[in-house]
């Protein structure tokens, strides 16, 4: 079990790369512009919610971009190894196939966590010493937590791609449909789909009724399963509301997410020749 | 024990075979070099030794265990240095270092290690900007760390000058000194005279000599190579001198003829020259080198096999 020594080496490689540095700037930039939106008129007071909640945090931050920029620096994980030639150097140590992969997914997964929680903590220093902002600390650094955990589920999804892939183009081909799949299509079908399915339409041959389909496909994708988790969360209710189900439910969905790509990845990267 | 040992090893890839039904058996201790031109299928095996590729067919075993199934313990007691491989750019030496002391879960000095192969001063300089020779040290480094079983080195000394090439044949020997077995590839010749105990040459896929530096001399036909300067000497002259014992070829152009064959042989080729009415002026004789040995093994119609 020497994953950990392959997490820490890729972190430190992958830290020192422009992306994670350019990304830290991105977010820093974007959560503080979200603040500045969300200004309280003067004499108000709002909740450092109010700035999570924002559009430009919630829906253009978070589970837009987020879930890009994670392929984006994941995507090459492996691949970008096999294609260079560093992952003869990587396999001349002793590591399994396992090792590489698993280690690669936790390398990666604390080189987004870094430019995130930078993103969302940096600006919250001016949150907090600003009067008028009622700054909910837990709820605060638990959402930058939770959106560390959305872009590790894709991560993990990236990974499997880059580890099953023989050239960097198939695995770019895949993170992006996946990314095309879950973000921009399931934004685009959502609501017609809602409504067709709440009317009463739907697959007849399926033993479920339109609003379960739909609460399955909410669940399936991952930035579904963040939205359940992480709107129960601000709102004080989660694994305690009426929801309960849902909710673990949306939770399992990230942990499996994090952790069954990398696995069928791993099922072709075993069989691989180098 | 035997370190290595192959046995009907086969790999194809696609409907190009780079390696076939190979039995090869190092022992422990020894310093084998593995040679033979590019494309001969010498990285294929090697890549086989470390699970990089599965064998098509055969078994493959290192240090005892079995090369696919127990990779990562073969590897732990093994050092590596790959063919094609890459360093990662934005990292330092030290780190690289550091990286395979955690990876093989030994405590050892990166300094001593860097000092080692030479290149301490560029410790905490990023291996991005390291010259071919440099990083191949540095992999090297890397391989040294948590003193292995078996080396194995792929074309070591590709991308060193004169004097690197010599410091890595100097760590060949001390390793060999310490009791590790080394197994290395290369088209260098006189890399592998110089270190090796015993040598295996590799064409289109085969194994087509293996043996002793001396051992394999002796396995080639042309032992010697006899020029002989003469006043006049025809084809005709030359028949009596083919027909003797433990002579391989004989040729002339007029002035000199050349001989090939064994040492012992050279008094019957001026006798049989005399004898048939060639005055010898002068001769000389020319051991066979390495060289010619390793053209004679290597060279030839025989299509060679790209992998």
């Amino acid at each position: 079990m020497t994953w950990t020594a392959v997490a820490r080496k890729d972190f430190q490689d992958a830290i020192r790369s422009r992306w994670v540095a350019g990304l830290s700037v991105l977010f820093i930039l974007l959560v503080s512009a979200a603040a500045y939106l969300v200004r309280p008129a003067p004499g108000e007071t709002i909740s450092s919610n109010a700035v999570l909640n924002s559009l430009v945090v919630r829906d253009a931050l978070v589970t837009t971009l987020v879930p890009l920029l994670a392929l984006v620096v994941a995507y090459k994980a492996v691949v970008g190894e096999r294609e260079s030639g560093s992952l003869k150097l990587l396999l001349s140590l002793p590591h399994s196939r396992a090792d590489v992969v698993f280690g690669k997914v936790a390398g990666r997964a604390a080189a987004i966590a870094a430019p995130i929680s930078a993103g969302f903590l940096l600006p919250a220093v001016v949150l907090l010493v600003a009067p008028p902002v009622n700054f909910d600390v837990v709820s605060y650094v638990g959402y930058t937590l939770l959106t560390a955990i959305l872009a590790v589920a894709f991560v993990g999804i990236a990974v499997g791609f880059s580890a099953a892939a023989s050239s960097s183009r198939r695995a770019v081909a895949g993170a992006i449909g996946i990314y095309f799949l879950f973000v921009p299509l399931w934004g685009a079908v959502r609501f017609p789909l809602q409504l067709y399915l709440g009317m009463g339409g739907g697959p007849s041959w399926l033993p479920l009724t339109g609003q379960q389909v739909l609460r399955m496909l909410r669940l399936l994708n991952p930035t579904g399963s963040f939205k359940i988790v992480s709107n129960a969360f601000l709102q004080g209710s989660l694994y305690t509301g009426g929801q309960v189900s849902m909710q673990v439910s949306a939770t399992l969905m990230l942990v499996l997410w994090i952790l069954v790509p990398p696995l069928l990845g791993l099922l072709w990267f075993r069989e691989a020749d180098l | 024990m035997a370190a290595i040992e192959l046995d009907g090893v086969t790999k194809r890839f696609g409907d190009v075979t780079a390696v076939s039904n190979l039995d090869l058996t190092v022992p422990e201790g020894e310093v084998f070099g593995f040679l033979g031109p590019n494309g001969a299928g010498k990285s294929t095996t090697i890549n086989m030794l470390l699970d990089f590729v599965r064998p098509t067919a055969g078994e493959v075993r290192v240090l005892g265990l079995d090369a696919g199934r127990d990779s990562v313990a073969v590897r732990r007691r093994t050092g590596v240095l790959p063919e094609g491989y890459d360093v990662y750019e934005r990292l330092t030496g030290r780190k690289h270092i550091e990286f395979a002391m955690r990876s093989k879960e030994v405590d050892d000095d990166a300094s001593a290690v860097l000092e080692r192969v030479g290149i301490a001063d560029a410790a905490d300089r990023k291996a991005g900007g390291y010259s071919k020779g440099m990083r191949q040290r540095l992999v090297l480094g890397m391989a040294l760390v948590g003193e292995p079983d078996l080396l194995i080195l792929d074309e070591p000394s590709s991308g060193l000058d004169p004097g690197g090439a010599r410091e890595m044949r100097e760590i060949v020997r001390s390793e060999a000194d310490r009791g590790t077995t080394v197994f290395f590839s290369s088209h260098v010749l006189g890399q592998v005279e110089a270190v090796c105990d015993r040598v295996g040459i590799m064409r289109g896929g085969n194994l087509v000599a293996e043996d002793s530096i001396e051992g394999l001399r002796g396995a080639v036909d042309e032992g010697e190579t006899l020029t002989v300067t003469v006043d006049a000497a025809s084809e005709d002259d030359l028949t009596a001198v083919r027909a003797l014992d433990g002579v391989s070829s004989a040729a002339t152009d007029g002035g000199t003829v050349t001989v090939s064959c064994d040492a012992d042989a050279k008094t019957g080729v001026i006798g049989a020259l005399e004898e048939a009415g060639v005055t010898v002026k002068d001769f000389q004789t020319e051991e066979t080198s390495l060289e010619d040995l390793f053209l004679a093994y290597t060279e030839g119609e025989e299509g060679e096999v790209s992998a």
